[in-house]
C-alpha cells in the first residue's frame, strides 16, 4: 500500500512538471504582449520596454523557464493585472463556488446514476434496460450549454419559477447543478449498469438469493456493494472532468467559478491567472487520481486482500 | 413480480434527488437579496479592484467604486458641466501652467483623519507614479502644497484641460499603506464592509460625509454579466438598479409599472477609424466615399432606436469642444462612383476590427453595407488584449471603437489622438497639428472652443474614420427608488438615492 | 487516468435485437446529416455577410424579403434555418478532420509504443497522463482562445487530446499482440516491423477503433459548438450551430427561437452517433481489446 502511494505520488509530480512546461509553453507562443495590455493604449514604448523588464519578457526563453519554475515551487503564481491581486488568491476566491457546483452535481449524478444503472443492470437486455440505455444517450447527447439555455427559456423566461442565472439563494443552485450532472449521470448510469450486470452473475449473489433474501435486499445491499468499486472510481476521476467542463455551464449561468474565470483570463491575457487556475485543476485531477486509485484498493477486497477470494 | 417493486422502490430512491441537492445547494454563498434596507445594482463593468492608483484604476468598474468611496478635486455633472467636490474653487495662471485649486475646509476621512493639502499631494504622487493608465496624460505634471489649504498644480506645458483631466484622479488619505488596502478609508459617501474581486462590493454610508451621509443603509454592487440575467434581476427585485441596458432588452420593460428607464446623452461616439496610413485608404475621397456607402440612419434606428442618435461631430454633445458637423448623406450610387473614379482596389478586403459582442451586430451591418457596393469588409471580433495591441501597432483597416472622453474635454480625445506625432489613425495633416497645439496651449475657453470646432471640422470633412453614432446610456431603476443621479460616463452617484 | 470517450467504449450498452428495424433510425438520420451538410448550401441561399435589418426577430413561419423564414431570423435579420443547415457543414467537416487527425496521431502512437515498448512506450505514456490533467476542454478552450482564430486552430485544439483514446486503445492490443504466434513469426520471419503492423496488427484494431471513433466524433460535435458557444476559435463568417445559440441568449424571453432550433438540430445528430456508437460497441466488444486491461494506469 504505501509503495502504492510512493509510487502515484511521483508520477503525480511529473504530472504537474509536465503541465506547469506545458502551461509555459503554450503562453509563451500566443500572440498578445502582458505589458502593453497592463499599461494601456497610452504608454510610451519605454514604459513598456521598463514594464517587460521588470516582468523579465526580456530575458531568454529557457531563463524564463527556469525563473518560472522556481517561482511554481514556491507556489508563487505571480500578479493579476487585471484584479491587482496574487494570481492564486484570485483563483482561490472562484474555487469555492465552483466546487459548491460541482460537488452538488456530483452527489446529483451518483445518485441518478447509480440508481439508473441499477434499474438498467437488474434486468440485462430487458425493456427497462434498453430504455435507460437510450436515455443515458440522450443525456450525453445533449449540450449542455443547450440545456441550461432551455431550462432558463422554460423556468425562469418562461415560469418565473427560478433566477436565471448569478449566486445568491439555493435556488441559483438548481440549473446549474442539475445541467452540469446531466452528461455524468450518463457516465455513472452506464458504469454502473455494466458493474451490476457483472456482479449479478457471481456466484454469492445466488448464494444470497438462496438464504431467502428479497431481490431488493439482494440487489441493495450485495450487488450495490460490489458495483460500487468502479462507480466510485468514476466519480473521481469524473469529478476532475467536472471542474473543466464546468467552464460551459458556469458561463450559461454566469457562474462565478473557475471556468468562466478561465475563459476570461485567457481572452485578457491575464497569463497569471490562467496558469495559475489550470495548474489547480490538474492538480486537484492527480489528487483525485490518487484518491481514487487509493480507494479503489479498499473499496474492493479482492484487491486489499492481494487477490484471494 | 417481486422484481416490479424492487423498480418501484429503485424509483423513489429517484425522487428524493432533488432533497439531495437541495442540501448541498443550502451550503452556496449568500448573496444581497432578501435584505430590504438594501440597495443592491449591478454595474455592466465589473468591479475588479479599489485601487485607484492601480492597473486596474481606468476601468469602469474600478472608478465606480471609486466615486463610492473617495472623492476628486472636481466632478462633471450629467451635461459635463465641471463642479467642486474636495476643491471649492481653481483658477489658472495666465498660460494655464499652473493650476491652484482652493479646498474645501473641515472634510474628514471615514476614519476620523483630517482630510488637507498633503493628502490630495501625497495621493497625486500615488497617482502620476502608479499604473493607472489615465496617469499617462499628466506626464510632468507636480503638485505642491500651499498656504490655507490650496494645492498648486504644475504642467511643464500649458495645460488648460486640466481640471477636466483631474476628474479621473481620486484622493485617498496619506497615511494609505503602499500594499492598498481590501478596506481604503477615504472621504466618500460609503465605505466599504465587504468586496470580493469581480463579484460583490457591499457599502455602508459614511455618517460623516461632508455632502450629508447617504440616506441607505447599505449600497451593493453585484456583478451580473448576462445582460438577460440582470433584466431578470431587475424585474425580480432582486436588483433595484442597472445601466447601459440594450435597446433589445429595453423592449421587455416597457409596460412593467415597477420599472423605470431614463436615456442620458454620453460621451461615447461610435468612432470607426480609417487607417490612413494603408495605400488603399490614404485618399480623403475614398474614405468618404465609404462612409457614405453605408446607411447609418436605417442601422441606428433598427439597433438602437432609443440608445442611438445620429451623431453630429467626433465628440459628443456633453464634451468641451463639440461642435456640429455637416451630416454625411448616404448614397450608395455617389459612394460606388467616387471609389471607382479614385481607382479603389475592390478585390482587397477590409478588417473592421472590434472588441466586444455588444458591438457585433452593429460592424456586422456596417459590413454588410459596404458590401452592397462592392466593398470587401470582413468583421474581426478581437480580444480585448489583442485588439490593443493591434490597434496599436496600426495592425488593422478599420477599426471601431465606443470611444468617450470621460475627462469632458476635447483636448484628451482630438488633442490625444489625432496629431501627426500620436500615430493612432495614420492620418497626418500639418494644418490639423498646428490648430490642435494651439488649442493645447491657450487657456482662454472661447478661443479653444473655437479651435476645437476647426479641428473638428478637418477631422470630419477628411474622414479620419466615421463617426456615426452618439451613444445615449440607458438606466432602469425599480420605480421606489429616488434620487439616482444618472452618469453619461456609466458611473452614477448613488449618495443622494432614497427607497420608498 | 482516463477520459470520456474510452469510458464510454469501455462500458456495454444492452444487446441490440436481432433484425429490428428501428436499428437504422440513427444511420439514418446521419445520413441525412450528411447530405445536408455536403448538398443543403447549394440548395439553401444564405448570405453570412448581409444584416437584412428589417427581418430582424421575425418568428418561425414569418414571411421576410428573402422568402419564408421557417424557422425564424435571428438579431440581425439572418435567416435560422439557413444557420442551421450551414451550421451541419461545420461541425460535419471540424469533426471529420478532428477524428481522422486524432485518429492518424493516436493509431501512430499506439502502435509504436505498443510495438517498441520500452522507454518509447514510458514516455509516451507519461505524456498521455500531462495531457489528461486538463480536464475536459479546459486545454481546447486555452489553446483556441490564445491564437488567432481559424478552423485549423479548432481541429488542432481538439485533437490534443482525441488522439490519446485512440492510442491506448491500440497500444494495449498492440502489447498483447506483440506475443501472439503470428506475429512473433512474422517478427522472426524476418517481416518488416511496418508491415507487420499494417498486416497482422491494425487489422485487428479496425473494429474497436470505429466504435471508438464514432464516440468520439460525437464528443468532438459537442466540443466545437461548446468552444463556439464561448465566443472561442472559429472565425466571425463561419457558420457554426454553437455560435448561433450563443447569439439567441440575449432574446430567450423574445425571440427563442433562435436558441432553440440550432440545439434541437445538435443535439439529434449528437443523440444519433451515440447510438450508432452503441450499435459498433455491442458489435464489436470483446474483439481487439485483449489488452484492454493493461491500458488503465493511474
Amino acid at each position: 500500500m504505501t509503495g502504492l502511494v510512493i509510487r502515484r505520488l511521483a508520477v503525480g509530480m511529473f504530472v504537474l512538471w509536465g503541465a506547469v512546461t506545458l502551461m509555459f509553453a503554450l503562453l509563451r507562443m500566443a500572440p498578445g504582449d502582458p505589458a502593453t495590455l497592463m499599461l494601456g493604449p497610452d504608454a510610451t514604448s519605454a514604459e513598456v520596454d521598463a514594464l517587460r523588464t521588470e516582468l523579465g519578457l526580456d530575458r531568454g526563453v529557457f531563463a524564463q523557464y527556469l525563473t518560472y519554475l522556481g517561482q511554481i515551487a514556491r507556489l508563487d503564481f505571480g500578479d493579476s493585472y487585471r484584479f491587482n491581486l496574487p494570481a492564486m488568491d484570485v483563483v482561490l476566491d472562484r474555487l469555492q463556488a465552483t466546487v459548491e457546483l460541482t460537488v452538488t452535481a456530483t452527489v446529483i449524478a451518483a445518485v441518478a446514476g447509480l440508481t439508473l444503472g441499477m434499474l438498467a443492470g437488474y434486468r440485462p437486455n430487458g425493456r427497462l434496460d434498453r430504455t435507460v440505455s437510450g436515455l443515458t444517450i440522450l443525456l450525453q447527447g445533449m449540450p449542455t450549454f443547450w440545456v441550461g439555455i432551455m431550462l432558463v427559456l422554460l423556468f425562469s423566461a418562461t415560469l418565473h419559477l427560478l433566477p436565471s442565472s448569478s449566486v445568491g439563494t439555493p435556488q441559483h443552485m438548481i440549473m446549474p447543478a442539475v445541467t452540469l450532472s446531466l452528461p455524468f449521470t450518463a457516465i455513472v448510469a452506464r458504469i454502473a449498469r455494466t458493474s451490476v450486470v457483472d456482479s449479478m452473475q457471481e456466484p454469492y449473489v445466488q448464494t444470497a438469493y438462496s438464504k431467502g433474501l428479497s431481490r431488493f435486499q439482494v440487489l441493495t445491499g450485495h450487488v450495490l456493494r460490489n458495483s460500487l468499486t468502479p462507480v466510485v472510481t468514476i466519480i473521481g476521476l469524473q469529478m476532475g472532468a467536472l471542474l473543466g467542463g464546468a467552464v460551459i455551464v458556469e458561463n450559461v449561468f454566469a457562474w462565478p467559478g473557475l471556468g468562466s474565470l478561465i475563459v476570461e483570463s485567457v481572452a485578457n491575457r491575464d497569463y497569471s491567472v490562467v496558469q495559475a487556475a489550470v495548474l489547480l485543476i490538474a492538480a486537484v485531477v492527480v489528487v483525485l487520481n490518487l484518491l481514487a486509485d487509493l480507494s479503489y484498493s479498499l473499496l474492493d477486497p479482492r484487491i486489499r486482500t492481494g487477490g484471494n477470494r | 413480480m417481486p422484481h416490479r417493486r424492487t423498480i418501484r422502490r429503485l424509483t423513489a430512491l429517484t425522487a428524493l434527488l432533488p432533497v439531495a441537492g437541495l442540501a448541498v445547494g443550502c451550503s452556496t454563498t449568500s448573496g444581497g437579496d432578501g435584505d430590504t434596507s438594501a440597495f443592491t445594482v449591478a454595474s455592466p463593468y465589473a468591479v475588479q479592484s479599489l485601487d485607484p492608483y492601480g492597473s486596474a484604476g481606468a476601468a469602469i468598474g474600478t472608478q465606480l467604486a471609486n466615486q463610492a468611496v473617495f472623492n476628486r478635486l472636481v466632478k462633471a455633472d450629467a451635461t459635463g458641466q465641471l463642479g467642486p467636490d474636495l476643491a471649492e474653487s481653481w483658477t489658472p495662471d495666465a498660460d494655464a501652467t499652473t493650476w491652484t485649486f482652493t479646498l474645501r475646509q473641515g472634510v474628514k476621512f471615514s476614519d476620523g483623519s483630517a482630510f488637507d493639502a498633503e493628502d490630495v499631494v501625497s495621493s497625486f504622487k500615488r497617482f502620476t507614479e502608479g499604473k493607472n493608465p489615465n496617469a499617462g496624460s499628466f506626464t510632468g505634471v507636480t503638485a505642491t502644497a500651499g498656504a490655507d489649504g490650496t494645492v498648486a498644480f504644475d504642467s511643464p506645458a500649458p495645460d488648460p484641460a486640466l481640471p477636466g483631466k483631474l476628474t479621473l484622479f481620486f484622493v485617498t488619505a496619506s497615511e494609505t499603506p503602499a500594499e492598498f488596502p481590501a478596506k481604503p478609508v477615504g472621504t466618500g459617501p460609503f465605505t466599504v464592509a465587504n468586496f470580493t474581486p469581480g463579484e460583490t462590493l457591499e457599502m455602508a454610508p459614511n455618517a460623516a460625509y461632508f455632502d450629508g451621509a447617504p440616506k441607505l443603509q447599505k449600497l451593493v454592487f453585484r456583478q451580473i454579466p448576462e445582460i438577460s440575467s440582470r433584466m431578470t434581476a431587475l424585474a425580480n427585485n432582486e436588483i433595484q438598479a442597472t445601466w447601459g441596458v440594450p435597446d433589445d432588452q429595453l423592449a421587455g420593460l416597457q409596460g412593467n409599472p415597477d420599472v423605470k428607464v431614463e436615456t442620458v446623452a454620453s460621451t461615447s461616439v461610435y468612432t470607426m477609424w480609417f487607417n490612413s496610413g494603408r495605400d488603399s485608404l490614404s485618399d480623403a475621397t475614398v474614405r468618404k466615399a465609404l462612409w457614405q456607402a453605408v446607411d447609418f440612419n436605417t442601422i441606428i434606428s433598427s439597433l438602437y432606436p432609443q440608445t442611438g442618435q445620429p451623431s453630429d461631430s467626433v465628440l459628443a454633445p456633453p464634451v468641451f469642444g463639440h461642435a456640429a458637423q455637416t451630416p454625411v448623406a448616404y448614397d450608395p450610387e455617389a459612394a460606388k462612383k467616387a471609389l471607382e473614379e479614385a481607382g479603389f482596389d475592390f478585390s482587397k478586403t477590409l478588417q473592421i476590427q472590434f472588441s466586444g459582442a455588444e458591438y457585433r451586430q452593429f460592424v456586422e451591418a456596417v459590413a454588410a453595407d459596404l458590401a452592397k457596393v462592392g466593398v470587401k469588409a470582413e468583421p474581426a471580433e478581437k480580444e480585448a488584449a489583442v485588439f490593443l495591441e493591434d490597434l496599436l501597432g496600426m495592425k488593422w483597416d478599420i477599426n471601431f471603437q465606443a470611444l468617450s472622453t470621460p475627462s469632458f474635454d476635447a483636448a484628451t480625445n482630438l488633442g490625444r489622438l489625432y496629431p501627426c506625432s500620436a500615430k493612432r489613425t495614420g492620418f497626418c495633416d500639418a494644418d490639423l497639428d498646428k490648430i490642435l497645439a494651439e488649442a493645447g496651449s491657450t487657456a482662454d475657453t472661447t478661443a479653444r472652443q473655437e479651435l476645437y470646432a476647426q479641428a473638428s471640422t478637418i477631422i470630419w470633412d477628411k474622414a479620419v474614420g466615421m463617426y456615426p453614432m452618439q451613444v445615449k446610456i440607458a438606466y432602469t431603476w425599480r420605480s421606489n427608488v429616488e434620487g439616482l443621479a444618472a452618469s453619461p460616463t456609466y458611473l452614477p452617484d448613488f449618495s443622494t438615492v432614497t427607497l420608498s | 487516468m482516463t477520459d470520456v470517450a474510452e469510458e464510454l467504449a469501455a462500458t456495454a450498452p444492452p444487446r441490440p435485437r436481432r433484425m429490428r428495424p428501428l436499428r437504422w433510425i440513427p444511420v439514418a438520420v446521419i445520413a441525412v446529416y450528411v447530405l445536408v451538410a455536403v448538398f443543403g448550401p447549394l440548395l439553401v441561399d444564405y448570405d453570412p455577410i448581409a444584416t437584412p435589418l428589417a427581418d430582424r426577430l421575425k418568428p418561425p413561419g414569418a414571411s421576410t424579403a428573402a422568402g419564408t423564414a421557417l424557422l425564424g431570423t435571428d438579431a440581425v435579420g439572418r435567416d435560422v434555418f439557413a444557420q442551421v443547415v450551414y451550421g451541419a457543414r461545420t461541425s460535419m467537416t471540424i469533426a471529420v478532420l478532428t477524428v481522422s487527425v486524432a485518429a492518424l496521431v493516436g493509431l501512430t502512437v499506439g502502435v509504436i509504443a505498443g510495438y517498441t515498448g520500452g522507454i518509447v512506450d514510458a514516455l509516451l505514456s507519461r505524456s498521455v497522463d500531462v495531457l489528461l490533467a486538463f480536464p475536459g476542454i479546459v486545454l481546447a478552450i486555452v489553446v483556441a482562445g490564445l491564437f488567432d482564430r481559424s478552423l485549423a486552430v479548432v481541429v488542432l485544439a481538439l485533437a490534443l487530446t482525441g488522439w490519446i483514446a485512440f492510442a491506448r486503445l491500440t497500444r494495449g492490443s498492440a502489447l498483447s499482440l506483440r506475443e501472439r504466434d503470428w506475429v512473433a513469426a512474422a517478427r522472426v520471419m524476418g517481416v518488416s516491423w511496418r508491415r507487420t503492423m499494417t498486416r497482422h496488427i491494425l487489422p485487428f484494431v479496425a473494429g474497436p477503433v470505429v466504435a471508438l471513433a464514432t464516440i468520439e466524433f460525437g464528443l468532438v460535435v459537442l466540443a466545437e459548438a461548446g468552444l463556439s458557444f464561448l465566443g472561442i476559435g472559429l472565425p466571425p463568417s463561419t457558420v457554426s450551430w454553437g455560435k448561433t445559440i450563443a447569439g439567441g441568449r440575449d432574446y430567450l424571453a423574445t425571440a427563442w427561437w433562435i436558441s432553440t432550433f440550432p440545439g434541437v438540430a445538435l443535439a439529434l445528430l449528437v443523440v444519433s452517433v451515440g447510438l450508432l456508437g452503441d450499435q459498433f460497441n455491442a458489435l464489436f466488444r470483446g474483439r481487439g481489446r485483449p489488452g484492454a486491461a493493461n491500458t488503465r494506469r493511474g
